[in-house]
């Protein structure tokens, strides 16, 4: 009687006290969603991986017609600058002619879903808090977001704990390797918009590509047979790559938090053997198999990528 | 105890030691244990992090609040079937407020070692990865001799994969930069029709 109350006891503290940490881990990540959103800042951070570092200036704010105005600009090498006015997100890069899509997220070295509705997150991930340490000369909060299963890499967190804004972030593997690094260098929250976003309204957006419908959601003569549960497709289309002018059917799935991105296509060789690099945590695999030419590109663990390629199946062509 | 052991805490508390028997003999050692909590005051003192007023030993408190507490001695009764049944209240409350103290003592153990299992501060540079070269210009289409593969068809070959992967890289990443737009136009797609639905049905009413 007495071992049994106490296991019970016992038992009864440990859960809620995880309980407890899962819950508050929660609401800290729901504060850096809402802080992201509605503060004025401006900050700097570099992207450390594949032993270089990639620095850059960030700026958020919210004008007067309560529009969002957000600026991110890499500082060093060629320009590019992702701009955004309310749900209109511009971008200018090296690689292609300046272009502008309609999203309230931006696709950058941040991770979108930050600064969305994280509960979407619940199913394939784990909030922990761990601990508290110092970043940036603040007292921060680390926050984990830990995949449920193998498939996926870890995402951790340092928040400011007087701001609940982000000042360092990690993603790292299963056995604690660090892949890729975001670390904050400077971060400033102002009362008023900075003079850099009160000139944005005033600038002239590229034209905004409107992609039909039909485009997106094409049928495809293969099929997807595993993935890593949670992710779901994003779109499906034939399009050429635009580096190397291979025409390619595609398809984009994704988990609120990781993009995966999977590319089949002829060639003319028979075989090749699976290869892969990978560029900080984002991995690029790559196989031929009977005449068929598979790669998967994503944030993963290049077992799930090699699990996905060989998951693929090619249809029967269909009857007309 | 040596000095050893001390510097086990310490890294512990830094989270440079990842060794489970590290922690598990500091749970286990009452002296270790107490010099777990003083690194940590330490740090947080040197943080500017410490709360307006510190609870040194929560289980020591609590254990003197109970101490403390007045003992509650059953009036005198004027039945005896009363009396019998206040002493076995007493004997079964007992052995659990005792429970309720070892086990909010484990419990602030356990939460104590979750809370600090991994702080890592340092800025590691990852290794083990192998980096895509943007490859500037097109490669040359070269003759192959499929018979003897040279050094040069190898080279090529390899050339041809990098750049295969780097064009595999950016164009996920352009792909996403649509992907969430294209998400946008169906949800709009969506929208409309049932809009258009909604006024049919209304049509027919």
């Amino acid at each position: 009687m007495k071992l049994l109350s106490s296991i019970l006891l016992l038992l009864s503290i440990s859960f809620s006290a995880v309980a407890e940490e899962s819950k508050s881990a929660k609401a800290w990540l729901e504060r850096l969603s809402s802080s992201l959103q509605s503060l004025n800042f401006s900050t700097s951070f570099v992207v450390i991986k594949n032993n270089q570092a990639q620095p850059y200036h960030w700026f958020h704010g919210i004008d007067d017609n309560n529009n969002e105005l957000e600026i991110i600009s890499s500082l060093n090498g060629p320009r590019r600058d992702i701009l955004r006015i309310g749900d209109v997100v511009s971008y200018i890069e090296p690689e292609s002619p300046p272009y502008s899509v309609r999203s309230k997220q931006i696709s950058g070295p941040i991770p979108a879903i930050l600064s969305g509705d994280i509960t979407q997150l619940e199913s394939g991930y784990d909030f922990i808090s761990v601990g508290k340490s110092r970043i940036l000369g603040r007292p921060a909060q680390l926050i984990r977001i830990e995949a449920k299963n193998a498939y996926r890499f870890a995402y951790w967190l340092w928040l400011d704990q007087k701001s609940g804004m982000l000042l360092k972030l990690s993603i790292v593997t299963k056995k604690g390797q660090q892949l890729e690094q975001i670390q904050f260098t400077h971060l400033d929250v102002t009362e008023n918009l900075s003079e850099t976003l009160l000139q944005l309204p005033s600038t002239e957006l590229p034209v905004i590509v409107d992609i039909p419908q039909k485009y997106q959601q094409q049928k495809l003569q293969w099929q997807v047979n595993w993935l890593p549960k949670g992710f779901k497709q994003i779109n499906s289309n034939r399009h050429k790559i635009s580096l190397t002018k291979q025409p390619v059917e595609f398809m984009l799935f994704s988990d609120g938090l990781v993009d995966i991105s999977i590319y089949v296509n002829g060639t003319k060789e028979q075989q090749r053997e699976v290869d892969f690099v990978m560029d900080g945590a984002t991995l690029v695999l790559n196989q031929v198999n009977k005449g068929i030419e598979v790669s998967v590109v994503g944030k993963i663990p290049s077992q799930t990528a090699k699990a996905i390629a060989d998951s693929i199946t090619i249809l029967p062509p269909e009857r007309p | 105890m040596n000095e050893n052991k001390f510097e086990t805490v310490s890294s512990c508390v830094d989270n440079f030691q990842h060794d489970e028997n590290a922690f598990d003999e500091i749970i286990k050692d009452e002296h270790l244990s107490a010099t777990w909590d003083r690194y940590h005051l330490i740090g947080d003192v040197l943080r500017n992090d410490t709360p307006d007023t510190l609870q040194f030993d929560l289980s020591a408190e609590i254990a003197n609040a109970i101490a403390n507490e007045p003992t509650v001695l059953a009036p005198k009764a004027s039945n005896v079937f009363v009396l019998k049944f206040k002493a076995k209240v007493v004997e079964l409350a007992k052995p659990f407020g005792q429970l309720a103290i070892a086990a909010s003592a484990a419990g602030l153990m356990v939460l104590g070692v979750q809370t600090n299992v991994a702080q890592n501060n340092e800025t590691i540079l990852p290794s083990q990865i192998v980096q895509t070269i943007p490859m500037a210009g097109i490669a040359q289409p070269v003759s192959l001799n499929f018979q003897q593969p040279d050094r040069a068809s190898q080279k090529q070959a390899f050339i041809e994969q990098q750049r295969r992967f780097y064009a595999l890289l950016s164009d996920h990443q352009q792909q996403i930069k649509l992907g969430s737009s294209a998400v946008n136009v169906v949800d709009k797609a969506i929208e409309n029709t049932e809009t258009d639905i909604k006024k049919a049905n209304e049509h027919n009413k």
